[in-house]
């Protein structure tokens, strides 16, 4: 939780509203989220040493307090297999953001380096995500990723904190909840594990009220007792902007 | 930390003796329409009027001001131009009064100069304790003590009546919706504790009246219409809710279903959530049903006000006519119910009973010809069997063999088996007498095999809120 404060503090005093990728990670593992492993490094040496650490294939992305959008600045490589990719993609991505920051007139602060993350195994895509409603305060939306958020919009909602009957209740009541249970002889998901995770997000904002919006998107979710990952995740922090 | 303001609200209600500020002698004016109410006998309280322009409004004796009124006064309604109230405020501080409703338009809603006066009003009242309803609403009206500040005539806005058997109670943040369902309810013959209209909720809001009738022994079930909260207090309406839809039934109508929270928002959450959606899911986790209109709601609110919530989600339809059972479960169907047929074993229990050309199943089909008997022996074996939690009736009287005996064999069962039953009865004026029969009894019915498959759905959903992990649900 200390962790968390100090977090926030350092996104204010630079300005930011919002949390870099390693320090939402860092706040999720307090809060024991399931994350594949990950790290930073400032240099290419760095990135290698610790590629080697997590095990490849990692993905390696841009850190930078200017950067919000990483792949517009070229900042996101995936799927890097060895020590010559790694350096290669560290290499790309420091010069993709000194070209953003030509671009937009700014000089891009790169001393961070990059995040590097163990690139995770392709699951069941799913989003858990938390926005701060002026009325109601912080909710917690589930749905499946991909079409089903995007277009058909298939996600549902609780106000937080949630017990393990709503957490239960909203993976059941998504209009696409078949797919968890397994269909065309897929094995069932992991079920159990999505609940894990959106009790332990509840409880992560509950104490963390300064978290106005999160993105847990994607989280993979694996067959029943392989468990679920938080592959991605964005923290926005701050007063909201949506107002009425 | 919940419902602490209780005691103070009570005088909203129970006020035995009232002051019109602003009453008046002119007809049709809304000075007058209220005293009109107070003065009528069923209003046992005193009533003062003030208006420094006059003796006496309607033969009640009219005094300069609140002040010189020499008995001790309850509570105070204001219906004076909106930049006269911040004195009228500081006569109630000095009378020691403790409640005022204020009528008056001409405050935050018209802009920031309504604004800075409804401002003012308020900090006199919150330095002296005074409770405020509204202001721009049309206030209170109270079934049992005839307290009624609704300034409009009787004979075009008709007077709901509270009934014997369960009364429902409604809070609304627009007096015109107030007023319309105060007459429309009248009309219906159904049973209302109190209508609240909030108006710009200055004072008392939402929170407050559901923690007032949550624990008010004449209302049965809270209905609501609203347009949205303030910043945070819904917030503090869901944490109430959560009490008190364990003991009572809270139904909402909630507008605006807007999505103009959703554009500024910059995460992919924010931008799927929209003030709505998160509004319907706070209602579904307080347990609080939604409907969507007024129709809906109160279909629903005469359910959960006659009839016990049921234990689990099994229903049985009976049916004389085959067309209406058909029609019926197929609604019972779209409302997520369990309609499970009868085991075999209760099946050869009726066919010992009912003649051969009788239809087992889910309807089971008491046909054309049918008189009382055959329900009885349906209700008798269907309730014996526990295999249901919930009973639609389907009652069609264009019959000649139904004779009215039919309502009583319902409500018997009803009463006897402690189990919820709603009554379905199509048809015309023999029809629709037969049906508040039926409801003097207290088994509610309904017009369209639809609207008692909603009541249905509302008495099984509020049995899932209420009794949580040891209703019984059968996944449809």
């Amino acid at each position: 939780m200390k962790k968390a404060k100090k977090i926030f503090e350092t996104a204010k005093n630079e300005g930011r509203t919002f949390v870099l990728e390693h320090e939402a990670k860092d706040i999720m593992k307090e809060y024991d989220i399931p994350i594949p492993p990950y790290d930073t490094a400032a240099t290419a040496d760095d990135a290698v040493k610790k590629s080697k650490e997590i095990g490849f294939p990692v993905v390696l992305k841009i850190l930078s307090k200017d950067i919000l959008h990483k792949s517009d600045a070229g900042g996101v490589k995936v799927n890097l297999k060895n020590e010559e990719e790694v350096r290669k993609a560290f290499e790309e991505i420091m010069e993709g953001a000194k070209e953003y920051g030509k671009k937009k007139g700014m000089e891009v602060d790169l001393s961070r380096g990059v995040f590097i993350s163990n690139f995770a195994e392709m699951g069941t895509e799913v989003i858990v995500g938390v926005t701060k409603d002026p009325q109601f305060g912080h909710a917690l939306m589930f749905g499946l990723g991909g079409i089903f958020v995007e277009v058909l919009k298939d996600v549902t909602f609780r106000l937080i904190p949630l017990t393990k009957v709503d957490a239960e209740e909203m993976i059941s009541e998504i209009k696409a909840a078949k797919i968890l249970e397994g269909v065309r002889g897929q094995e069932p998901r992991d079920t159990q594990a999505l609940v894990d995770i959106i009790l332990k997000v509840s409880k992560m904002i509950e104490e963390n009220p300064e978290i106005n919006e999160l993105d847990c998107n994607p989280t993979f979710v694996y067959a029943k007792g392989d468990g679920a990952l938080v592959v991605d995740a964005r923290i926005l922090i701050g007063e909201a902007k949506a107002d009425h | 930390m919940l419902c602490e303001q209780k005691a103070d609200l009570d005088l909203f209600f129970k006020a035995k003796s009232v002051a019109i500020y602003g009453a008046s002698a002119t007809p049709n004016s809304v000075g007058q329409a209220i005293i009109q109410n107070f003065i009528k006998p069923q209003y046992t309280g005193k009533v003062f009027a003030v208006n420094p322009k006059y003796e006496s409004v309607l033969g009640v004796k009219c005094y300069p001001s609140l002040v010189d009124i020499p008995d001790p006064i309850d509570m105070v309604v204001c219906a004076v131009p909106a930049r006269l109230t911040p004195r009228v405020f500081e006569d109630i501080a000095e009378k020691g009064v403790k409640a005022a409703i204020v009528i008056s338009g001409g405050f935050s809603e018209t802009g920031p100069k309504g604004a800075m006066l409804e401002d003012e009003m308020c900090i006199i009242a919150h330095e002296n304790d005074i409770r405020i309803i509204g202001p721009n609403c049309v206030g209170v009206i109270d079934t049992h003590t005839h307290v009624d500040t609704f300034f409009l005539p009787e004979y075009r806005c008709g007077r709901p009546k509270s009934s014997n058997v369960a009364n429902i109670s409604l809070v609304s943040q627009s007096g015109a919706f107030a007023a319309a369902i105060a007459d429309w309810t009248a009309e219906l013959g159904l049973g209302i504790g109190k209508i609240i209209s909030l108006g710009n909720k200055c004072d008392v809001d939402d929170d407050d009246l559901l923690c007032y009738l949550g624990d008010d022994e004449s209302t049965q079930v809270i209905c609501y219409y609203t347009e949205g909260y303030d910043k945070d207090k819904g917030r503090v309406f869901f944490e109430t809710a959560q009490y008190v839809t364990k003991n009572k039934p809270v139904l909402v109508v909630k507008s605006g279903r807007g999505e103009r929270a959703k554009a500024a928002a910059s995460s992919h959450t924010g931008s799927l959530a929209g003030s709505d959606r998160i509004a319907d899911a706070a209602y579904r986790q307080a347990g609080i049903i939604r409907a969507d209109n007024f129709e809906q709601m109160f279909d629903m609110a005469k359910a959960l006000a006659m009839q016990p919530p049921a234990k689990g989600n099994r229903v049985l339809m009976i049916t004389n006519g085959g067309g209406l059972g058909v029609m019926t479960t197929d609604a019972l169907e779209a409302q997520d119910l369990s309609i499970p047929h009868p085991s075999r074993e209760l099946e050869e229990r009726l066919t010992d009973r009912l003649p051969s050309y009788c239809a087992l199943g889910n309807p089971i089909d008491v046909v054309g010809d049918t008189d009382s008997n055959r329900y009885d022996a349906v209700f008798e074996e269907a309730i014996a069997s526990g295999e249901y939690d919930a009973f639609v009736v389907g009652m069609l009287l264009q019959t000649p063999s139904l004779g009215m005996e039919i309502t009583n064999t319902i409500a018997n069962h009803q009463r006897r088996s402690g189990l919820p039953f709603v009554v379905v009865s199509m048809g015309g004026g023999f029809t629709s007498k037969a049906g508040q029969i039926m409801e003097l009894m207290g088994v509610p019915t309904y017009a369209t095999g639809e609207k008692a498959a909603l009541a249905a759905r509302a008495l099984v959903r509020y049995g899932e809120i209420k009794y949580s992990s040891e209703f019984k649900k059968i996944t449809v």
